[in-house]
């Protein structure tokens, strides 16, 4: 049984994926980070417990290690990721809420990306903005199922994902907390794993959750000033220090990683609210690089094009 | 095709040559194989996904099964049953569970088609039989150490399952497939699900359930009475019940309890283990479905029935079937049964004889005619009652008129091998309904616009027919209606049976339609209607 274990990334596929992505490395790491956090609003808005926004993004990381990036628009690969997880749940949720909370939250009115305390935010919430038409639930929803063949096939349907979080509850248990108050430490250490969950480094890939376990474990004792063992203590819970001191340093520089990341994404141009394929090729237009990708980037640009189109005289004539 | 080739150019190539010519593109790893891996080389039956084929791996030459996932509700996407079933068939690892070895796709021909979504197959190791299947094989009987030997290899197999944290919720002689190698393997995960109770214990039985699961799970015949009586938090000791029918089938060579209906299977229950009381099964009258029963106080003829197999067989199928679900023997405790240690011992699964009879499948299919049963793998018969009344007038009422061959007039027996009747209707009658999520007991909201009828139309009786989750909705309650005619009965043949059933269902349909209720009948036809008029809008 391999309840409590993951398929991991190969070192050759992560190398592949770094190297040979048509993307430069930094716009690789923007879309992932904000795809990720992307669906972790989504999972609030759905009311779906940490426990299925993880996995889904978990199996979001994977899918994107085998497809490109730029195949389909980030939000829809979110969408079907988390619709795919949460119909494996006990909380299964329907296309047409899904379609309504990525309509608000990609909408001009939502505060993803734009807390409303953020300096020359508008602050209108104009509901307007994110009515969502028959036609464009039929469109999200055509995407949407699309997507999670697609998703499926290219993870060979394997959706099991196992999560680090009760086994660092566990492990925490059998360590007395550290003798502070529970929690904190175990507050502090869910706080890490679920940071790690942004981190484009993809950590979920590479590590088993026994590892994200113990070194969520350390970073949160280290952040509360709890006294830990002496010893080698996460040999315990067959771990190696190489290991742990990669994934330590690795949980620290996320939110470093995610300011960067949101800066970066100004000067893209994307203000406020999601990232989205368009921005990613007008930058790369910018940065004349859009000619290296060559018909790549044309032919789905025209594609999406006349799918615009199309859409467009679909909702007049709706 | 491509392995040929290969071996032709390239005379014996050396093991390296051959695993650096057959490697994966290190820059294109697909996650499924593709349907032109494997050469299709027939079909073996349908189950509740659709039809199953029997295919030769082009890459290993070996023979497998693929089960076709029919998407059933394009609405919700990939079908959870299939997903649930994948996700839980990856996770198992054990000699005694059928394998699913891989995700096989097949892209449309024309990229243009209209319905351009690719299908999928599950592709399993092939088993030559299904046990349902050898059982109604004339010419295969059971000795004692074989039947031995497989109820080892089941108990085993659910012990796995069990220690897991998994519940099977279908177990029937259908579901268990058999190779010529004398092999055994439980297959059909559709209704399965993670239990999250504690596991069994030797010596402790089923236990204490945790939590809520729904009660609309395992075939009729094979159901606990706790199940029958809407026990929801039940334990893994649900699937010991169907180890002990199946047991009691090898040992009689046809099911042991083939009820009617969800009340005469209870009664059949009590004949044979006998009526509940306080002692043999605590806490009976509190289930919800026991309100209203008033059963005749009997012993139980279980030793009587089952004499001439020696008390072993009789002990053993006494802790099997014990009305109370937490003393019931779970399958550690089965596994040391004396049983199995007394003379004549178990066969090893080698010494077994294979079954030439059953796996010359064309030969049953068109000689043996009451053989209908498909041998292995049957797949997915989850959503299914053995008698599947209800399908049969689900698709009688909707395509009788369209395909003569369906009338009643149409002679019994004498149906071909490939129209099996379940599936046979939902294939060519109206679109299939979806079943509704095994575990509605979530509360998944959205799923609830369609469950909300009442089931079965039935509505104010409480013995209303639930059978198993999918089709029946739109039921009558057939057993007040049907003739019962106990000469041609014969209740080896389920599907032989069903057929039957059916074809007096279409009698009754136009002989005796005042003996149905019009209203629910209006209701159906309403129901339909809606059915059609929102797959009309969605296209």
């Amino acid at each position: 049984m391999s309840h409590m274990t993951n398929p991991l990334a190969t070192p050759d596929r992560l190398f592949q994926r770094r190297s040979f992505g048509a993307l430069p490395l930094e716009l690789q790491d923007t879309i992932f980070f904000a795809t990720q956090c992307l669906t972790q609003a989504a999972g609030i808005l759905l009311q779906l417990p940490q426990s299925v926004t993880a996995q889904a993004n978990v199996l979001l990381a994977r899918y994107w290690l085998v497809e490109p990036l730029m195949a389909h628009e980030f939000s829809d690969v979110s969408a079907a990721t988390l619709y795919l997880t949460a119909k494996c749940s006990p909380h299964p949720r329907s296309p047409r809420d899904l379609s309504n909370v990525y309509a608000y939250l990609l909408s001009a009115s939502s505060t993803f990306f734009s807390p409303p305390t953020a300096p020359n935010n508008n602050n209108n919430n104009n509901p307007s903005a994110y009515y969502v038409s028959e036609t464009a639930y039929q469109a999200f929803h055509t995407r949407l199922l699309a997507l999670e063949g697609r998703v499926l096939y290219a993870l060979s349907f394997d959706t099991h994902v196992a999560l680090p979080h009760p086994l660092a509850v566990t492990y925490l248990q059998a360590l007395e907390f550290l003798h502070v108050p529970k929690e904190t430490i175990g507050g502090k250490a869910v706080q890490y794993l679920n940071a790690a969950l942004l981190s484009p480094q993809m950590l979920y890939l590479t590590s088993q959750p026994n590892t994200l376990a113990v070194a969520a474990i350390y970073n949160a004792a280290r952040d509360v000033g709890a006294k830990m063992p002496e010893c080698e203590w996460w040999e315990v819970f067959d771990v190696e220090r190489e290991e742990l001191g990669f994934l330590v340093v690795g949980m620290r520089s996320v939110e470093g990683w995610g300011r960067k990341l949101r800066e970066d994404m100004k000067a893209m141009g994307v203000e406020r609210g999601m990232i989205m394929r368009k921005h990613v090729e007008a930058e790369l237009s910018r940065r004349g690089l859009g000619v290296r990708i060559g018909n790549k980037v044309d032919a789905e640009e025209e594609a999406a094009r006349m799918m615009d189109e199309k859409m467009e005289a679909m909702e007049v004539a709706g | 095709m491509s392995i040929l080739e290969s071996r032709e150019a390239g005379g014996a190539p050396s093991p390296r040559s051959f695993a650096i010519a057959h490697q994966r593109p290190k820059n294109s790893f697909l996650g499924c194989s593709r349907i032109t891996d494997y050469e299709v080389l027939g079909k073996l039956g349908e189950g509740t996904f659709g039809e199953v084929h029997r295919a030769r791996s082009k890459k290993t030459g070996a023979l497998v099964a693929l089960k076709k996932i029919i998407m059933h509700n394009e609405k919700d996407g990939f079908p959870i049953t299939a997903l649930r079933e994948i996700k839980l068939l990856k996770l198992l690892s054990h000699k005694n569970i059928l394998r699913l070895e891989d995700m096989a796709v097949e892209h449309p021909v024309r990229s243009s088609d209209k319905r351009k979504r690719p299908i999928m197959y599950m592709v399993t190791p092939y088993m030559d039989h299904d046990l349902s299947g050898l059982l109604d094989n004339p010419s295969v009987h059971f000795t004692e150490p074989q039947i031995k030997c497989y109820m080892l290899q089941l108990l085993e197999g659910l012990k796995y399952l069990h220690e897991n944290h998994i519940l099977h919720r279908d177990m029937k002689a259908a579901n268990l497939l058999i190779n010529n190698k004398g092999i055994l393997q439980i297959a059909d995960f559709g209704l399965a699900r993670h239990y999250e109770g504690e596991v069994p214990k030797p010596g402790r039985g089923g236990g204490e359930g945790r939590r809520d699961y729904t009660s609309l799970v395992v075939t009729r015949w094979y159901r606990p009475p706790e199940l029958l009586m809407h026990l929801k938090r039940y334990t893994t000791a649900i699937d010991m019940w169907g180890v002990g029918c199946v047991f009691g089938e090898m040992l009689t060579g046809k099911p042991i309890l083939a009820g009617d209906s969800d009340l005469h299977q209870l009664e059949i229950i009590f004949d044979l283990c006998g009526t509940p009381t306080d002692e043999n099964m605590p806490g009976w009258r509190s289930l919800p479905g026991a309100e209203t029963l008033q059963p005749r106080p009997r012993p139980g003829n279980l030793a009587q029935r089952f004499r001439e197999y020696g008390s072993g067989a009789v002990s053993l199928l006494r802790e099997l079937l014990k009305l109370d679900w937490r003393s019931r023997v779970n399958a550690i405790d089965a596994l040391q049964h004396p049983y199995f240690r007394t003379a004549p011992y178990p066969a090893k699964p080698s010494d077994l004889p294979s079954f030439e009879e059953s796996h010359e499948l064309d030969r049953r299919k068109f000689h043996d005619r009451r053989a209908a049963l498909p041998p292995a793998p049957k797949g997915g018969t989850v959503g299914r009652g053995p008698h599947d009344g209800p399908n049969a007038s689900f698709g009688n009422d909707s395509f009788s008129g369209r395909n003569g061959v369906n009338g009643s007039r149409y002679p019994r027996n004498s149906r071909g091998p490939e129209e099996r009747l379940p599936a046979w209707h939902r294939d060519r009658g109206l679109p299939p309904r979806p079943p509704p999520p095994a575990d509605s007991d979530h509360g998944d909201g959205y799923r609830d616009s369609r469950g909300g009828r009442p089931r079965g139309g039935g509505g104010v009786r409480q013995d209303v027919d639930t059978y198993i989750p999918s089709y029946d909705r739109d039921a009558p309650p057939r057993r007040d209606d049907r003739p019962r005619r106990r000469d041609d009965r014969d209740d080896r043949r389920p599907d032989w049976d069903r057929r039957r059933d059916y074809d007096d269902h279409g009698r009754n349909s136009r002989t005796r339609s005042r003996s149905r209720s019009p209203i629910r009948d209006r209701d159906r036809e309403r129901d339909r209607d809606r059915e059609r008029d929102r797959d009309v809008y969605r296209r």
